[in-house]
């Protein structure tokens, strides 16, 4: 079964195009690593995906269904951790992620008792503090949770792992892969290619204007040792990137 | 001191303003009208300035009357600046000038270099250097010395205004700060119509009140002004010696570190009186309008806002109905005020319901929900907030009322508070999907309003307050309390327009919600 489907995706803001024809697939219980450098479109696709901006045109299916902006159904079923957290900074942790799990359908007890579980275990239990007194790696963590607080199953993490500790990371890689082997599907945009190359086993990279350039299976590099493109073998997933988006030299005089 | 860097900086300022305003469709053209309306408004103040100062030197009281008038202008541009927020808001935090490589003093310099050249005090200082002219065209004044005391009093105005918009800023960290702003405006607000009646009937409290104020600024400014000999020269020492004592408090009080303040538990509540509160909406809006009351009672900006009405409404009501004064139909005025009691206590937030959200506002879109029961739940939060304000104006009005109204008066005014309430929160939904700003909810005072919601707020306020005002003037017993009926028809028709303005706004939001998302999030 296919969690993710985009066919054709297209995504302009007046005379810009953001994404440009894209069409990938994910199939579900897999960790997906979607790629791609600044401004390639990455977020503007996970925009799409998650109903915050409307394609301009082209289809996208979460689950088999078709998806847009009032699918409640389908919203139901997938975790959101935007780029910029989207966090009520005033509010304190436990005040937010209930909040969240009660915007989701939670039943009160559940709520409470997934909130304390959350928050003891990624140590988030200073209730004395709004979120706006978070260090950025706490709020990272609050937005995971709040991601998760409902069980979905797809989840979308835009950069997650960036700024927490890695205590934290190893800790959500944790969690990240018992929902994998339960059959969800992982949705995530990192810089940080060797978290990617480690975590996930399918990959797709875009290159600007939200252009699909290649998608694989990297487990190929554990297997086999390398993955061959252009007739060139790239022992990582580092190398394939840049061969992919545009490797630059330049040198400055004066730095 | 690097003075061509912080010259730079300056400059910024005003490109950044450009910028900012350049990058909103449509706009540049009420920019610019905007401001050929304060260069006109600038020009006309200069004239009344130069013309004030020739009026008081052909009354033969020169150096009273021009200190009496700087002292006004003194107090209003003060008052227009922290309470309304003009000429407040900093470009550049003394955070983000930590990035260029000035030191401290070079930064503080950079920061009120900016700050003076604000439009808003150049226009008073257009009036200053005004009443100097006019003072030097008919008096004996010397216009060397007159622009000087102009251009130090302009520059102490500023500084008071920096050092009370500070003051308060650092009150409000405190415990309770809150609450004892108002109680201190309160005591500010009333002590004029106190002392007004006392210093009418004791010549000798005036006089003494008189020799107080000529240690002020604004005095030793007039004297400089309208004489050219060695009193002149201590009206100089004075306004220097207030220059140095206002730089030494601003700098004090910046210096002084922010404070955050700790909550008192440390262990989680679920139970809370806001989730009781929000339970009367039912199961669907009930987490939307508790975090909706967490959000602004958590903020010092709503709390301040709103608690300061408690203040602002009985004193309006007691102004506006003509108490104190001479003249003015005191229930026309009570009409007015009443229709500004929903607006007043949280005017920025029903203009800009998702402004002070930030990235959060794409939560509402992200939920497996309406997007259009967030603004919905927001609504009704304030209008359920402001309403109280209402009953609290008819007893203000019970207590303090100069006139009997019996209980058809009570009804007009009643129904005047609902068509007010019901009037702006339905103009509201309306600017916050057309007209709205990124805004932070944690300062205390500024003006962060679109130039849609200013128009909204600022114009819709004076509107209110001043027709029935003008009306009861010009048809004397036009506004009398047998025609309560009319109002209650004005009320019906408000609370019609508060509920389409609801559901189109409801229908909106979705198509809306890019380019929300873009302004919120800063990227347009």
């Amino acid at each position: 079964m296919d969690a993710i489907r985009i066919t054709n995706l297209v995504k302009r803001y007046g005379l810009v195009t953001a994404v440009d024809d894209l069409s990938l697939t994910v199939a579900s219980g897999k960790m997906f690593g979607f790629l791609g450098p600044n401004g390639s479109g990455k977020s503007t696709t996970i925009g799409c995906l998650t109903g915050l901006l409307d394609p301009t045109s082209g289809r996208i299916e979460i689950l088999e269904k078709g998806f847009d902006a009032n699918a409640a159904s389908l919203k139901r079923r997938m975790g959101v951790m935007p780029e910029n957290l989207g966090l009520f900074e005033p509010l304190r942790a436990h005040e937010f992620l209930a909040f969240v799990g009660r915007m989701y359908g939670l039943d009160e007890r559940s709520v409470r008792t997934r909130v304390t579980e959350l928050l003891d275990a990624l140590e988030l239990t200073d209730a004395s503090k709004i979120l706006g007194e978070f260090s950025t790696g706490m709020r990272k963590r609050v937005a995971f949770a709040a991601a998760v607080i409902h069980s979905p199953d797809v989840l979308f993490l835009d950069e997650p792992f960036e700024s927490i500790d890695p205590a934290g990371v190893a800790l959500m890689k944790q969690w990240l892969h018992r929902y994998v082997q339960q059959g969800r599907t992982v949705f995530l945009t990192s810089h940080v290619l060797e978290t990617v190359e480690r975590l996930c086993q399918e990959v797709a990279i875009i290159a600007a204007p939200g252009k699909l350039v290649w998608q694989g299976d990297i487990t190929t590099f554990g297997r086999e040792g390398a993955i061959v493109y252009d007739g060139k073998e790239f022992e990582a997933l580092e190398p394939l990137f840049l061969h992919l988006t545009g490797e630059r030299h330049v040198e400055l005089n004066w730095l | 001191m690097d003075f061509q860097l912080i010259g730079l900086l300056v400059g910024l300022r005003y490109k950044l303003l450009w910028a900012k305003i350049r990058t909103r469709n449509g706009r540049i053209a009420l920019f610019m009208a905007g401001y050929l309306l304060l260069a006109l408004v600038g020009i006309s103040f200069a004239l009344l300035g130069a013309t004030g100062g020739m009026v008081a030197v052909k009354a033969g009281k020169a150096e009273r009357l021009v200190q009496g008038a700087l002292t006004a202008i003194f107090v209003c541009a003060t008052v227009t600046s922290v309470m309304l927020g003009f000429g407040l808001n900093q470009v550049f935090s003394d955070a983000e000038l930590r990035r260029f490589p000035l030191n401290s003093r070079e930064r503080r310099v950079a920061r009120h270099g900016a700050g003076l050249a604000d439009p808003f005090w150049l226009l008073f200082l257009a009036l200053y250097l005004g009443i100097a002219f006019g003072v030097y065209l008919f008096g004996t004044g010397n216009l060397l010395l007159g622009a000087l005391a102009a251009l130090l009093l302009f520059a102490c105005n500023y500084l008071a205004a920096q050092a009370i918009g500070q003051a308060i800023e650092r009150l409000m960290e405190k415990k309770g700060g809150s609450f004892v702003l108002p109680v201190i405006l309160m005591a500010v607000a009333f002590l004029p119509s106190l002392l007004a009646p006392m210093l009418r009937k004791n010549p000798a409290a005036l006089r003494a009140l008189v020799r107080v104020l000529s240690y002020t600024p604004p005095f030793g400014a007039g004297t400089m002004m309208t004489r050219a000999n060695a009193a002149a020269l201590g009206g100089l020492a004075l306004i220097a010696w207030w220059g140095v004592g206002l730089v030494a408090a601003l700098v004090g009080l910046e210096r002084r570190p922010s404070r955050i303040r700790i909550a008192q538990t440390g262990s989680i509540r679920w139970e809370t009186p806001f989730a009781h509160m929000a339970a009367w909406f039912g199961p669907v809006y009930a987490p939307l309008v508790e975090h909706w009351l967490l959000f602004l009672f958590r903020g010092k900006r709503f709390r301040l806002s709103y608690l300061m009405s408690l203040v602002l409404v009985p004193f309006l009501l007691l102004i506006w109905s003509g108490q104190g004064t001479h003249g003015g139909d005191p229930f026309a005025g009570a009409v007015g005020v009443f229709a500004v009691a929903g607006l007043a206590p949280a005017a920025a937030f029903i203009v800009n319901q998702f402004g002070y959200l930030g990235s959060a506002f794409r939560r509402y879109f992200l939920f497996p929900l309406d997007p259009a029961a967030a603004l919905r739940a927001s609504s009704y939060t304030l209008i359920g907030l402001c309403s109280v304000y209402v009953p609290l104006a008819a007893v203000a009005w019970v207590l303090f009322a100069p006139v009997s109204t019996g209980v058809r008066g009570m009804a007009m005014l009643l129904c005047s508070g609902i068509f007010g309430l019901f009037l702006f929160h339905g103009l509201g939904l309306w600017t916050t999907l057309f007209g709205p700003r990124c805004s932070d909810p944690s300062k205390t005072v500024g003006n962060d309003l679109s130039l849609l919601g200013n128009i909204v707020v600022v114009g819709g306020m004076i509107a209110l307050l001043l027709t029935p005002r003008f009306v009861g003037e010009f048809h004397k017993g036009l506004i009398r309390p047998d025609q309560w009926p009319v109002t209650a028809v004005l009320a019906a028709l408000a609370i019609a327009f508060y509920l389409i303005s609801l559901r189109c706004a409801s229908a909106l939001l979705p198509r809306r919600r890019e380019w929300l998302l873009a302004v919120l999030e800063k990227r347009a």
